[in-house]
């Protein structure tokens, strides 16, 4: 109802609003990798290191390439978002972007640092002598840290807001510190940072549970496979713990999102913890599996646990029912798609320390196939969760989404989202056949064809030679 | 203190401009080297000169952006509320340009790869255009996206573009001993140098037209030493690559696009829009300024060795691929 009077009226307001979720769906999507996996690129190094196992520094070696390139169309997506916070936002940036934009000038200088280390690290194999190459890559990790606690802490900051004074509408002072390190940051951060190196794991060894189904069993597959997949695993727990925490520190930081989450109506105890199942405008909850004060007492650790329903919320500062219904679905998404991983992760560690291997079964890779995916939807989903979960606020509290839309007209809006699709197809489909392309080719090379692993990547290094006619 | 963070974002606009600038000027000779035989090889040298370090520079205009909605929250809206069609161009270029550059080092079939170099030729050209087309919006203190001022600053940062990717290909073609593309560039630079100093010049009348106070202080105000030196440095570089002298042009080169745009920046400061936002009117609370000034400062000392590192192991040949 509510959101509908708002469409109305600012008629950009739709079509930037699905311009801000597609561009930012898109750009979550590398960020799995980009922050990550240098961490595991350098724990692979580090291996083969201290083995001397040249296997392992391939597996580097070849890992840095997807870094690099993935790391560029993260730039890329990652430039397009700078912008689009001034092409479609104007009013929250000119407002508020004093305090919200200080987590991304910190973020800016960690990107700076990163694609130079980036390239040190990519051209540096074996010009550099191994242990340099190891000690100047252990830069990584820190600045893709660093540069994640930027975008969390301006994220964080519009989930709960502080550090600023208001006069009259205008922004007077702002306490660093305090702007940046909002109460939401604490869980936002570790949930996130596990998240993606959960992600990283679970996908990066999924393409080596496909080579194992497809038959791969030799020192290189079972190496690429087991440690970014028992990295993923050892997180997997620690991360239930974690987003349990974010999830019952809503109940206090951000109420109305907490309510959508669990489709809560009225205030109550002996709350049910509805799974799946939709909330109408009326507040009547159908379908869905209801347990009985399961959410007062995971809330509260008590059946008398008091719940705040949306109802409690005026109409124009709570979540739409529409909106709320794509929170709840997203979260029992994100949360069946964890504890779904944890059993798997589960499955893996009992295996490993028991026997020092990862298991044998072919119902096993199956599933390891399939984590890689389930971790792409389930980032997807918690951002959706905490994204939607916020409406009609874009800053919680201060700020009406509609209230800080461009005044551009929605053809135009409505024109850049068609073409950005467009472009990110293309991205995409590029994205991919180079991944495809390098993957066949260094399987042609572990065949027996040798040559180096970046050669003819458009990030990689330039041969050393140039040929004209080459 | 608001006028140091202006500087440093002045300095941010600027290394976009310079190193960006080397990076499309490239882009637009590979669009015009034609299918023929002597084309074709400078397209190889092109590309094989961009390959390691094209769109680090996007790190520039990121900054920039940043610097720009935390240290003048007020600049970043009333920009963005008017010019949102410009920058929604000049990003789609810069997509395009990125996305297609890549894609040609993995097209397989000649008509894919054609198609690749068209897209990468044209969003090369584009992109400086609608970036310099928006300075020159806000130049003429009236924020609206098409004006003879701000076209007329698009046009002369295509010229700008060009004659710096000319100059920076003939040290490339001198570097990996190309030496048949040498003089090729060198034509090519001091051909672009000459068209950037027309355009230049209409580009000064225009402003005299449109916004006469911008240009008196171009003239005779703070913006003169940095126009003199453009104008003194752009025939410089002409004759020295006329006289066929390879010391120096590169440095004078980025010296003279640089200081074109120190001209821009000081003739209209204190203003951040003429006639409409200062520095003072539209600086963030003291509190992010300390904080943009600390981030700046790092800046300096830890990236500014990182990078020397890069170039040093650049130089040195370290970061060449050592098969194939």
């Amino acid at each position: 109802m509510t959101s509908a009077v708002w469409l109305a009226s600012e008629p950009a307001l739709l079509p930037s609003r699905i311009q801000m979720a597609f561009t930012l769906a898109s750009h979550v999507l590398l960020v799995p990798l980009g922050v990550a996996l240098p961490s595991l690129t350098l724990l692979m190094e580090g291996i083969g290191l201290s083995r001397k196992d040249p296997v392992a520094i391939k597996i580097a070696r070849r890992w840095s390439v997807v870094m690099a390139v993935q790391f560029a169309v993260g730039a890329v997506t990652g430039t397009i978002l700078s912008f689009e916070f001034g092409i479609l936002w104007p009013r929250m940036m000119g407002r508020f972007g004093s305090a919200f934009g200080l987590g991304f000038a910190i973020e800016g200088l960690a990107f700076f640092l990163e694609a130079i280390f980036i390239g040190i690290y990519l051209y540096g194999w074996n010009r550099l002598p191994p242990r340099l190459h190891f000690l100047l890559g252990l830069v990584l990790p820190p600045t893709g840290l660093v540069g994640a606690f930027g975008v969390l802490a301006a994220n964080a900051w519009m989930n709960t807001p502080a550090g600023i004074t208001l006069e009259g509408g205008r922004l007077t002072n702002v306490d660093v510190l305090a702007a940046l390190f909002t109460r939401a940051l604490g869980y936002e951060f570790w949930h996130f940072v596990i998240a993606i190196y959960m992600t990283a794991g679970f996908v990066v060894a999924s393409v080596y549970a496909v080579a194992w189904l497809r038959g791969r069993r030799d020192h290189y597959q079972r190496l690429a496979f087991a440690v970014p997949f028992t990295v993923a695993a050892l997180l997997t727990p620690v991360q239930l713990a974690v987003g349990d925490l974010s999830a019952r520190a809503l109940t206090e930081d951000q109420p109305a999102k907490f309510a959508a989450i669990e489709i809560t109506w009225q205030t109550r105890d002996h709350n049910p913890e509805v799974i799946l199942g939709l909330i109408d405008d009326s507040g009547r909850v159908h379908l869905g599996i209801s347990v009985p004060s399961l959410d007062s007492l995971l809330v509260g650790y008590s059946p008398n646990a008091i719940v705040r329903g949306l109802r409690s919320f005026p109409a124009d500062a709570r979540p739409s029912s529409v909106e709320a219904n794509i929170a709840h679905l997203a979260f029992d998404l994100m949360v069946g798609l964890g504890s779904a991983g944890a059993l798997v992760a589960l499955w893996h560690l009992w295996v490993l320390a028991r026997r020092r291997r990862p298991p044998d079964s072919v119902w096993f890779y199956r599933l390891a196939a399939l984590a890689g995916v389930g971790s792409y939807v389930a980032v997807e989903a918690g951002w959706v969760t905490t994204e939607v979960g916020r409406q009609p606020w874009i800053v919680y509290g201060l700020m009406r989404v509609s209230d800080a839309v461009t005044t551009a007209p929605a053809s135009f809006v409505w024109t850049m989202l068609a073409t950005l699709i467009v472009v990110y197809a293309l991205i995409a489909f590029f994205f991919i056949s180079l991944l495809l392309r390098l993957a066949a080719r260094w399987r042609r090379e572990d065949l027996g064809e040798p040559s180096a692993p970046e050669v003819g990547v458009p990030y990689g290094p330039r041969p050393g030679k140039f040929t004209p006619d080459a | 203190m608001p006028e140091l963070i202006a500087f440093v974002l002045l300095l941010a606009i600027t290394a976009y401009s310079t190193a960006g600038g080397v990076d499309f000027g490239a882009g637009i000779w590979d669009l015009l080297a034609g299918p023929s035989e002597r084309g074709r090889r400078a397209r190889a040298l092109i590309d094989h000169a961009m390959a390691p370090v094209w769109e680090v520079n996007n790190v520039w205009l990121v900054l920039a952006i940043v610097l720009c909605w935390t240290g003048f929250p007020l600049l970043f809206q009333v920009v963005f509320a008017g010019l949102y069609p410009l920058f929604t161009f000049a990003l789609i270029g810069l997509i395009l340009r990125g996305a297609f550059f890549a894609f040609r080092h993995i097209a397989d079939q000649p008509r894919a790869h054609r198609l690749a170099d068209l897209v990468f030729g044209v969003s090369s050209v584009l992109t400086p255009f609608f970036f310099a087309a928006s300075l020159g919006a806000i130049a003429s203190g009236r924020l609206v996206p098409f004006s003879p001022m701000s076209i007329a600053f698009g046009l002369v940062s295509v010229a700008a573009t060009a004659f710096s990717g000319a100059s920076f290909l003939v040290g490339d073609a001198r570097r990996y001993g190309a030496e048949e593309l040498v003089g090729y560039f060198r034509r090519r630079a001091v051909a672009a140098a000459l068209v950037l100093i027309a355009v230049g010049t209409v580009a000064l009348v225009t402003i005299g037209l449109q916004a006469p106070g911008l240009l008196r202080s171009m003239l005779t105000g703070k913006g003169l030493p940095f126009a003199l030196v453009t104008m003194v440095l752009t025939p410089t570089v002409v004759f020295l690559l006329w006289r066929g002298v390879y010391r120096w042009y590169r440095v004078l080169t980025v010296a003279a696009v640089g200081s074109l745009v120190f001209a821009w920046a000081f003739a209209q400061s204190p203003y951040l829009v003429p006639g409409q936002l200062t520095i003072d009117q539209a600086i963030a609370p003291p509190g992010a300024q300390v904080l943009l000034l600390i981030v700046s400062a790092v800046l300096l000392l830890v990236i500014a060795p990182a990078m020397g590192l890069l170039y040093y192991l650049d130089q040195k040949g370290a970061l060449e691929s050592t098969e194939g």
